[in-house]
C-alpha cells in the first residue's frame, strides 16, 4: 500500500503545529473535506498528545489510503513506554478519537492508534 | 460522592442542586472539548456554550448502571452537538480561512482595546494591532453577515423585499430596464460619488487605492461608498416602481 507521508518526530508539544500542517497537507492532497481534514488533524494530534502523557517519548506517523477510499493513519510511539496511569484527560482524547474517525484501534501498551476517515469525509 | 453515587442520587431525586453540582463538576470537560474545536471560524464562547449546554442534556441522559463512566459517555454527546453546531450555524456563508480568523483576531482586538482604553477601537488602530491593512479590517468586520431573501430591500422596512429585486435569470428586458434606471440614478450622484463608482465598480480597485485617487482616507471612501450605494438602490427603487 502506498504511503502519503511517514513522519518520525519527538514527542514534544511544540512539534504539534508541524504535525496539524503536514496532517492538513495530506488531507487536501488526499480530497478530503475543510471539516474532514479539521476532524483528522485534531485526531492525529490528540493520537501524539496521548502517547506523550503515557510516556512516549517519540513517534512515527503514517498516513496511507484507506481500502475503501478516504485515509488511514497510524501513529505509534517509538522511544519510551506507557509508564503513566491513563488519566481523566486521556478518556477524553480516547472518547474523542472514537467520536470523530471510524475503526479506532488502540493498544495501549504498545502506545499504537490507529484509525481512518473515510471517503465521506 | 463518587460519581455513580451522585448519579444515582440524581437520578432518584431530581434535585436540582444535585444537578447543578454535577454540572459544575463536569464542566471542564465542555472547556476541553470547545477548546479542541477553536480555529474553525466560531468563536470559543460560542463553542464552550453549545458544549455547555450538551453537558447539561447528557447528564439527563447518563445512567450510571450501564457502567459507562460519565466522561466516555459526555465527550461523543458534546462532539457531536458541536459538529452540528457548525454544520447549522457557521456555514451558512463560507467565509476563506483567513477571513474566519481575521473576524476572531478583530473582536478580541476590540475587546482588549475597549478594556484599555474606554473606547471602541478605530479601523486604523485595529489595522496596526492585527498588523494587517486597514481595508482588510473594514472587509473582514463586514464579511459573513445572512441576510433572508424576504427582508425588505429599503430602509424603511416597506415595499419590496431582496427576492424582487433579483433579476430573472436571461431575463434581457429586465437587463435592460435595470441598466436604463441604473444610469439615471448615476446622473444623480455628485463628481465625486461618480468618481469612487468608476474606481472601484469600473477599475476595480481597492478602496485603499481609490483613497489615494481621490484624496481623502481610506475609511471616507468605505463610507462614502455605503452612502453612494445606498442613494443608487433608493434612487432605482423609486424609478421602478413609478
Amino acid at each position: 500500500m502506498k504511503e502519503y507521508l511517514t513522519m518520525r518526530l519527538p514527542l514534544r508539544r511544540e512539534m504539534m503545529t508541524t504535525v496539524r500542517l503536514a496532517a492538513g497537507g495530506v488531507c487536501s492532497a488526499a480530497g478530503m473535506s475543510y471539516d474532514g481534514g479539521e476532524d483528522c488533524k485534531l485526531c492525529v494530534t490528540e493520537s501524539l498528545l496521548l502517547m506523550m502523557r503515557r510516556g512516549f517519548t517519540a513517534a512515527e506517523v503514517r498516513f496511507f489510503p484507506a481500502p475503501q477510499g478516504g485515509i488511514a493513519v497510524r501513529a505509534e510511539g517509538t522511544e519510551g513506554e506507557a509508564a503513566m496511569p491513563a488519566t481523566d484527560e486521556d478518556e477524553i482524547a480516547l472518547a474523542l478519537l472514537s467520536a470523530l474517525a471510524e475503526n479506532v484501534d488502540i493498544d495501549r501498551e504498545k502506545g499504537v492508534i490507529a484509525f481512518l476517515f473515510g471517503q465521506q469525509a | 460522592m463518587n460519581e455513580e453515587e451522585l448519579f444515582r442520587a440524581y437520578r432518584e431525586t431530581h434535585d436540582v442542586a444535585l444537578r447543578n453540582e454535577i454540572v459544575e463538576k463536569y464542566l471542564y470537560i465542555a472547556a476541553v472539548l470547545a477548546k479542541k474545536f477553536v480555529g474553525r471560524g466560531v468563536d470559543y464562547d460560542d463553542l464552550y456554550q453549545v458544549a455547555s449546554l450538551a453537558l447539561l442534556k447528557g447528564v439527563e441522559r447518563f445512567d450510571e448502571r450501564k457502567g459507562l463512566k460519565f466522561s466516555t459517555f459526555i465527550t461523543p454527546t458534546i462532539t457531536g452537538e458541536i459538529k452540528n453546531y457548525f454544520r447549522d450555524r457557521s456555514r451558512l456563508v463560507h467565509l476563506p480561512r483567513r477571513v474566519s480568523e481575521l473576524r476572531v483576531g478583530i473582536k478580541r482586538a476590540s475587546e482588549e482595546f475597549f478594556a484599555e482604553h474606554g473606547r471602541k477601537p478605530t479601523a486604523k488602530e485595529l489595522a496596526g494591532m492585527l498588523s494587517v491593512s486597514e481595508e482588510e479590517v473594514v472587509r473582514c468586520s463586514d464579511a459573513g453577515g445572512v441576510v433572508s431573501l424576504d427582508v425588505p430591500a429599503d430602509r424603511e422596512h416597506e415595499g419590496m423585499s431582496l427576492h424582487d429585486l433579483l433579476p430573472a435569470e436571461g431575463d434581457m428586458f429586465e437587463t435592460f430596464e435595470d441598466r436604463d434606471a441604473l444610469n439615471a440614478a448615476v446622473r444623480t450622484l455628485g463628481e465625486q460619488e461618480r468618481a469612487l463608482l468608476k474606481y472601484r465598480f469600473g477599475e476595480e480597485l481597492s478602496q485603499m487605492e481609490t483613497a489615494k485617487r481621490l484624496g481623502v482616507s481610506q475609511m471616507n471612501v468605505s463610507r462614502m461608498e455605503r452612502r453612494v450605494l445606498q442613494k443608487l438602490r433608493d434612487t432605482m427603487k423609486k424609478a421602478m416602481t413609478e
